[in-house]
């Protein structure tokens, strides 16, 4: 459900809102509808290095990726998808660290209340 | 609380990081913002196939604009007036080179710290202090006041801006995204201040400090025999035996001289050679079709994206096809059905120190003519991204701003300047050299040509002309100071009326010359003229050996074709080598020599005297002549405190062959005597040592096309975006002056006639400034072969001689 949700919004968003919208996007889905940390943590990596390695993919094939080959050389390395794999890399661990925080947090607010029960999620 | 503070720190990390992935950190882009997919560099990645169609709805144009773009990506723009034809030059100029047309501003302005932080800051206190900006704004004055510059201008500016604002944060410049910043409005003032950039590239050259420390150090003897007011060998521009058919002015006489030691931490350095050009035309009597042909190569710095952006413009009264300059209105170089023109350098006297005695540290007033005048003060604010706003107060005189009070310790390009100088420079006056490109865009005959170029200031330029009624012609064109002979070979004394610039030569006087009875004209930066020319222009011009190559070739060529004329344009000979190797060899005694300088000298034998990639002997010519003149020179004139400059090559080169016996081979450093055998041999020992380091036994590896490494960087050096190593010959002192990122920036020939012009060109990049488009450096690989382009002066959008890729329709509504 987070990566469907995370998915989707992102692409939306990301149309009209810089880039680090998918931060709260993560943070908040994984606050309201996280169910473990696990996949807090992985549901929301997958989909925005989905998205991303889908997104760039569409205009970097369309280029031939001269471009790409260009960044690549820019950050020393050697060709067109190690700078793609480092793109969706980035971008799915900022939204990782964000969905745990987001999971965390809830924990912890809701610690007060259900004291057992979060323990033992944790 | 505990759990309060928890949940705080789960909030703030993501925050953090989102912060620190959106910001950029010394010279590292803001990582995410700029590899996102959605707004960073992937979406520049423009797609290959484009529609053969579109259109774009500009309301600032007055009437229906079509612009085609031929299979290189140039764009060929038909507009029913003048204002959308330098609207639409400035939008397309735009949609391609945005980055580097700002990027260059700024250079010029002395806004780079603003931008790339405070490691820009001494280069932009350097260009606000040699007063750019205050010579950009005179311009712009003589720019707005000509109604027909005026609406150029601001057309041109305007086209810029809808661009610019038609622009969000997924579609700006990739170069935009890595040094993290946005383009700002284009105002009239940036036009200015790129061409002031042009002058401070082709006309910034001054020696009269490092001539200064010579006179007081060895006597004015010893610097009028080492530094001779004309050259031992020259081929002067306007050839020798052109009558002046004017009555010249008065030219004022010289004071007696009084200057001043200069001293500073600045070592002497040996004169490199500086930026060249060449150009030619030949009449119908030389040619194979009896048509004139033209050619013009200027030599720049190379970079990507390209100084040049071909273009044609065409409205009623104006069919013109050329290469423009980003930022400037018109074509620049180029040709239209009835004429061509082109440009070199004319390495005119045009800037001048005045040594100004301040009354006291305050520098309010300053002496002149027996009395003290005052000063005023300029403050240049520079902002400086992620630090305060520094304020540079700069002095100004009558003669223009004192440059330097102190000097910085690290800015090369300001180690000719004399502290406590004040600056003359005709780059600050009021001028308005659009103008000149307008009447040659729209020139029909030689009259045309000779009144647009009355309009020019600076840089000042060798104009080479040809027209289809078979005229030639070239002049020395700009505004030259009336100057007693020598006038600012020194140091002048700014107390002192006497020495300020008097006046003017007049413009119809300039060293100029029309058909010729040698049925050629040319010119490679050297000389204007012979020393019977009535004014002084400068004491010193470029070396003459690719104008006497050029001139030579010119002299013997019978039936010239377009593609003889291309083939020139790569001559690769040096004259230099010619006169000098002879010689060398001579002097060197080839018992002493090992194994690889016996093998070097065999390859120095055996050399047909070209530069070509696959030689080897180029690589050994350079680094052993090159070690000579340190040898001769340099325990002379590399003394501590006291910045100098070395004798020229043709001086050095009159020395070793009239006078082998003269005191200055003697290495002064050393209680023996060296001789020039001596310092010929050292040389060859250096260079064969140095070449068997670097690249191992004598061999293919030291071919000239590998040690000299061409290349073409990019503007801002972002590694990546600049191109490979490219096997080019050439060498400075040939036709083919291309040295390792310096050298022919545009290739042009051009055949006119009553059939209509035709011509081929080519420069070292593409006609995108997007390093993700294929036409980013798409031209390289044909300029490297010496090979050349059809340029198509098409006559409707519909001619069918060029490939067409794209055709734009741009509409009011």
């Amino acid at each position: 459900m987070v990566f469907i949700v995370v998915l989707i919004a992102s692409f939306l968003l990301q149309m009209v809102l810089p880039w680090w919208i998918i931060v709260p996007v993560s943070f908040i889905t994984c606050c309201l509808i996280g169910k473990t940390p696990k996949k807090s943590i992985w549901e929301p990596f997958f989909a925005i290095f989905l998205l991303w390695t889908g997104v760039a993919l569409s205009y970097s094939l369309q280029n031939q990726h001269i471009l790409a080959d260009r960044v690549a050389e820019m950050f020393g390395l050697q060709t067109w998808w190690l700078i793609l794999f480092v793109t969706a890399l980035t971008g799915g661990f900022i939204v990782a660290v964000s969905g745990i925080c987001g999971y965390k947090f809830r924990k912890t607010i809701l610690t007060k209340v259900h004291v057992s029960h979060s323990s033992v999620n944790n | 609380m505990r759990n309060k503070f928890k949940a705080a720190i789960y909030l703030v990390i993501p925050i953090l990081l989102a912060y620190s992935l959106n910001t950029k950190f010394g010279s590292v882009p803001p990582i995410l913002k700029f590899l996102n997919p959605f707004t960073g560099f992937w979406k520049n990645s423009v797609a290959i196939k484009q529609p053969k169609k579109s259109k774009l709805v500009l309301r600032n144009t007055k009437e229906t604009v079509e612009v085609v773009f031929d299979d290189r990506m140039i764009p060929h723009i038909f507009a029913q007036n003048d204002h959308d034809a330098y609207y639409a030059q400035g939008y397309i100029t735009a949609r391609d080179r945005l980055w580097q047309m700002d990027f260059q501003t700024r250079y010029a302005a002395g806004r780079l710290s603003e931008v790339v932080g405070v490691k820009a800051l001494e280069l932009d206190r350097y260009q606000r202090r040699m007063g750019m900006v205050y010579g950009a704004e005179n311009s712009l004055k003589g720019m707005m006041e000509n109604p027909k510059s005026r609406e150029m201008v601001l057309a041109y500016t305007a086209g810029i801006n809808d661009y610019i604002h038609s622009l969000n944060s997924g579609t700006l410049p990739v170069e935009y995204k890595i040094l993290d910043f946005k383009p700002e409005d284009w105002t009239p003032l940036k036009c200015a201040l790129l061409l002031k950039q042009m002058s401070a590239v082709l006309a910034m050259g001054s020696d009269e400090f490092y001539m200064t420390n010579i006179l007081q150090k060895f006597g004015s003897a010893v610097t009028a025999d080492l530094f001779p007011d004309y050259p031992f060998r020259e081929d002067p521009i306007i050839p020798v035996g052109t009558k002046w058919d004017f009555k010249p002015l008065q030219v004022p006489s010289a004071p007696q001289a009084n200057s001043v030691i200069q001293t500073s931490q600045i070592k002497t350095k040996q004169l490199e050679e500086g930026i060249g050009s060449n150009n030619w035309a030949v009449s119908g009597a030389k040619t194979a079709s009896g048509n004139p042909i033209l050619a013009n190569d200027p030599h720049l710095n190379l970079t990507l994206p390209s100084i040049w952006y071909q273009i044609q413009l065409h409205a009623p009264g104006m069919n013109s096809y050329g290469v423009s300059l980003p930022g400037a209105p018109g074509i620049i170089i180029g040709f239209n059905a009835h004429i061509a023109w082109g440009v070199t350098n004319v390495a005119a006297d045009v800037l001048d120190f005045y040594q100004v005695k301040f009354k006291d540290d305050t520098h309010s007033q300053y002496q002149y003519n027996n009395g003290w005048k005052n000063t005023t003060s300029r403050l240049e604010k520079i902002k400086i991204r992620g630090e305060k706003t520094e304020t540079d107060t700069v002095i100004y005189t009558h003669h223009g701003p004192v440059v330097y009070f102190k000097k910085p310790d690290d800015l090369k390009m300001a180690n000719n300047v004399p502290t406590g100088s004040a600056l003359r420079w005709i780059a600050h006056d009021r001028s308005n050299e659009l103008l000149t490109f307008y009447y040659l865009n729209r020139g029909k005959s030689y009259q045309d040509y000779r009144k647009a170029l009355t309009y020019y200031t600076a840089p000042a330029q060798n104009f080479v002309f040809a027209s289809a009624t078979d005229d030639i012609a070239i002049t020395a064109n700009g505004k030259f100071p009336l100057k007693w002979k020598n006038q600012g070979k020194f140091i002048l004394d700014g107390s002192n009326p006497a020495n300020d610039w008097k006046g003017w030569i007049p413009a119809a006087q300039n060293p100029t010359v029309k058909n010729p009875e040698r049925n050629f004209v040319s010119s490679a930066n050297q000389s204007s003229t012979a020393s019977d020319y009535p004014y002084y222009i400068n004491w010193e011009f470029a070396p003459y050996e690719r104008g006497k190559r050029i001139n030579d070739r010119l002299k013997s060529m019978e039936n010239i074709t377009l593609d003889s004329m291309r083939i020139m344009q790569s001559d690769s000979y040096s004259v230099f080598a010619e006169n000098i190797l002879p010689a060398l060899i001579k002097a060197l005694d080839p018992a002493k020599l090992n194994a690889t300088q016996k093998e070097a000298l065999q390859v120095m034998y055996k050399w047909n005297k070209s530069y070509g990639a696959d030689a080897i002997a180029p690589s050994i010519f350079e680094l052993w002549t090159k070690r000579l003149f340190f040898n001769i020179w340099d325990d002379d004139f590399t003394i501590e405190n006291i910045p100098m400059r070395y004798p020229s090559r043709d001086r050095t080169v009159e020395l070793i062959l009239k006078d082998p016996g003269s005191k200055w081979f003697d290495n002064v450093r050393t209680p023996e005597k060296e001789t020039l055998p001596d310092l010929v041999f050292e040389a060859l020992t250096y260079t064969c040592d140095s070449l068997e380091r670097k690249y191992g036994p004598i061999g293919k590896d030291w071919k000239w096309g590998n040690v000299k490494g061409t290349h073409v960087p990019h503007l801002a050096n972002i590694p990546g975006f600049g191109s490979e190593i490219l096997w080019n010959g050439g060498g400075k002192s040939t036709i083919n002056a291309l040295s390792e990122s310096n050298g022919p920036s545009w290739r042009m020939v051009v055949e006119l006639g009553k059939k209509g012009p035709v011509a081929k060109g080519v420069y070292p990049g593409g006609q995108s400034g997007n390093p993700g488009s294929p036409f980013y450096r798409d031209m390289i690989g044909t300029w490297t072969k010496g090979e050349l382009y059809d340029l198509y002066l098409m006559n409707s959008p519909q001619d069918e001689r060029a490939k067409v890729l794209n055709q734009l329709t741009i509409k009011k509504k």
